[in-house]
């Protein structure tokens, strides 16, 4: 199987990460480049050509949130995967909020990285979907236009909100998307933090769309994060 | 016996002085009467100038010499009269009863103003003392104010009674500390007689012995003793007591709240010291973890190499959940973790926790049983989340293979209580509280399942934090059973009009 060569900017302070990281990108076919603070980072993007960013959060100087912000704001398509230890979950929203794709907690399994490395580039790839375009994934049919879902080739019948958080989260697939954007996208500012309300819409979703809402398949929980839709 | 020796030589001492200064004084006053019927038959006064002059005289010894003297005046001054001025003069005879009436009344006169002449005195000495032992008392506690209480207060308050009451002797027995401090010499022995005061609650003064004993209680309960050796009032020496007592007990409050502060700090301290240990082992666990796990993801290995890596990826793996779980714990109970409170449906969060775990579960099939959908409660998700998860977790690991774990939520008065049933992995009745400390596992479990004995502790500091409880029941038969319960707020449930 042939890899295509991707560039991969590893931002993390610590040179151990740095070098494990390397090393193993460097074997799976990757090509590399390092910087220790988020200074560096911008001024590397700004210079070279990468397809992701792996980005520390807990970073000496402008940090790596604000390093994330800034890296957004140039470049709207990079994919960025924010690295971050077990016990920040604020952070990780902050960064996701920030314009991170996707996050990963250290320490992480190599091959979970890959995976996500891989889907974010993927999708940063693919051309811009239009926003009215039938989304597919899995056996789950979304048609924007006709508010319609079906499973299997079989109509679910969602309630108004249930369709636009199944919409939103359908057209992020593959990505985390916070509580508070849900809530903010579904309900507006006011309904911010009350997160019993969401849990309650996406149990009842997972309901109508999955085969084992105990076990979804589909409609997946970042713990203390938000939701994922999987991707197609 | 020396000391009981010099105690009665002072007493004695005063007795003779006293007894020495009543024929002195008496003589002293029929002197001064002589010089004054002398004067007065000079000067030819008669009856009615030197009866007042006489009564004067009286008055004036039983001011300044006492009651006794004043009697033995009168009845000479009586005399007197009787001879030198009452008719027939010069001669002890009386003529008519109205000279007996006057000497009567003359004498009952005098006697009554001696008596209240010589009261007024002693009152006035006795308000002189009190005032005296009122200062002193007031300087006492003035001074015990500003005793150090990092030092035991015996020693200090010994030094300020006698300094202040500049009494003979003082012991102070602390039955608390077991500590006695005498100062001086006493009749019998201190130490004795002190434990004794304590523990027979005996409250006496003796006078002979010129001794004080009083009990030290704070509330009912006595905490010592107090001895005085000199002359004290029995009211003063009450007062000296409350004030040792008083202090015996800020010294005790002194002491457990600087306890108290020390361990918090202590603890404290291993909290930033977990913290900042958890947060340096995080940085090279995941160089392993990238490497060891990069190693695999790369391929191409012997099986053996193969093995080798994923050991040190578990072991890495096993490393980070048991850091993050002493922090976790370290931070519960240092009381660092700040709860973010919210509505918690209990059917959600159950089945949460359930599909968390299913992947976990191996061959043990999962049951899930509500009695209610609307139990509802108030709390931090993540902990109570992590208190269920720990319950799942255990049973999985330790009941019997292919049987079902069952995970039921029922309400109980006002209270919701959570159960996780497993079969099998018997508990016995002396590990049932010490599975919930920190590091302790089952000697008959440890080896069946690698685990570190902080999850259960775990679940129940974030019990505690939500006034919860957290408890096992296990039995032979019935399987084991890890409860929750905590207060449920049914009332509240999720208002469902936006679905």
């Amino acid at each position: 199987m042939t890899v295509p060569t991707y560039k991969i900017l590893i931002v993390d302070d610590e040179a151990s990460i740095r070098r494990g990281l390397r090393s193993t990108l460097n074997g799976l076919g990757f090509e590399s480049a390092e910087a220790a603070r988020g200074e560096e980072a911008l001024s590397l993007v700004r210079t070279s050509r990468f397809d992701a960013v792996l980005l520390d959060l807990n970073m000496p100087g402008i940090g790596g949130v604000e390093t994330c912000r800034r890296i957004r704001r140039n470049s709207p398509r990079l994919p960025i995967l924010v690295i971050s230890v077990t016990d920040s979950e604020d952070g990780k929203v902050e960064a996701l909020d920030a314009g991170a794709d996707d996050y990963i907690t250290k320490p992480f399994s190599v091959k979970e990285l890959m995976a996500r490395l891989r889907a974010a580039v993927r999708r940063a790839q693919m051309p811009e979907e239009k926003q009215d375009a039938v989304i597919t994934i899995g056996d789950i049919e979304l048609h924007p236009t006709r508010r319609l879902v079906l499973k299997s080739g079989q109509p679910v019948h969602l309630t108004p909100k249930q369709f636009d958080l199944l919409r939103f989260l359908m057209c992020h697939s593959g990505r985390p998307v916070p509580h508070e954007r849900l809530l903010k996208f579904v309900w507006g500012n006011e309904y911010q933090g009350e997160l019993e309300y969401l849990r309650t819409f996406m149990s009842q979703i997972r309901k109508k769309i999955e085969d084992d809402p105990a076990n979804p398949k589909y409609l997946l929980t970042d713990a203390y994060v938000g939701y994922r839709f999987c991707e197609a | 016996m020396m000391a009981l020796a010099g105690g009665l030589n002072r007493k004695e001492t005063e007795r003779l002085s006293a007894l020495l200064s009543f024929p002195a004084k008496s003589a002293m006053g029929i002197l001064g009467l002589g010089a004054l019927t002398a004067g007065a038959l000079l000067l030819h006064l008669n009856l009615a100038t030197v009866g007042p002059l006489y009564f004067l005289s009286i008055v004036l010894v039983a001011l300044h010499w006492g009651f006794w003297q004043a009697t033995v005046v009168s009845a000479v001054a009586v005399l007197c009269e009787c001879y030198f001025f009452i008719p027939p003069v010069y001669s002890f005879d009386v003529a008519d009863e109205q000279g007996y009436l006057a000497l009567i009344v003359f004498e009952f006169s005098a006697l009554l103003v001696s008596r209240l002449s010589a009261r007024e005195q002693s009152n006035a000495r006795d308000a002189d003392a009190q005032r005296r032992s009122m200062g002193m008392l007031y300087e006492l506690s003035r001074r015990t104010l500003q005793l150090d209480l990092h030092q035991p207060p015996g020693p200090q308050l010994l030094r300020l009674v006698k300094e202040i009451f500049a009494v003979d002797a003082v012991a102070i027995f602390d039955s608390d500390l077991d500590t006695i401090d005498v100062f001086g010499p006493f009749p019998l022995d201190a130490n004795e007689m002190a434990r004794s005061t304590c523990y027979f609650e005996v409250n006496q003064d003796h006078d002979d012995l010129d001794l004080s004993r009083r009990v030290l209680r704070l509330g009912t309960a006595p905490i010592g003793a107090l001895l005085i050796g000199g002359r004290l009032n029995p009211l003063t020496a009450d007062a000296i007591a409350s004030m040792v007592s008083i202090t015996f007990d800020r010294y005790r409050s002194f002491a457990s709240e600087t306890k108290a502060a020390a361990a918090h700090q202590s603890e404290q301290l291993r909290t930033t010291v977990l913290d900042g240990l958890a947060h340096a082992f995080k940085t090279p666990l995941t160089a392993i973890r990238t490497a060891s796990s990069g190693l695999i993801e790369l391929g191409d290995l012997k099986p053996a190499h193969a093995d080798l890596a994923a050991l040190i990826d578990e072991q890495a793996v096993l490393l980070n959940s048991m850091t993050s779980r002493l922090l976790q714990t370290a931070r519960l109970e240092a009381g660092q973790v700040s709860l973010k409170k919210q509505m918690i449906a209990i059917a959600d969060l159950i089945e949460e926790v359930a599909a968390e775990q299913s992947g976990k579960l191996g061959d043990h099939p999962l049951q899930i049983s509500i009695s209610d959908k609307s139990l509802a409660t108030r709390g931090d998700r993540e902990l109570l989340a992590a208190i269920v998860t720990q319950f799942v977790d255990n049973a999985a690991k330790y009941s019997t293979p292919g049987s079902s774990i069952k995970i039921s939520a029922q309400e109980s008065a006002s209270e919701v209580l959570i159960a996780v049933h497993n079969k099998g992995s018997l508990i016995r009745q002396q590990d049932r509280e010490r599975i919930f400390e920190r590091f302790y596992r089952c000697p008959e479990t440890r080896h069946q399942a690698p685990g570190t004995g902080i999850g259960l502790s775990i679940a129940k500091k974030a019990a505690e934090v939500h006034n919860g409880h957290v408890w096992v029941i296990s039995d032979e038969q019935e399987g084991t059973t890890f409860f929750l319960s905590i207060l449920g707020s049914k009332g509240e449930v999720i208002d469902r009009a936006h679905l």
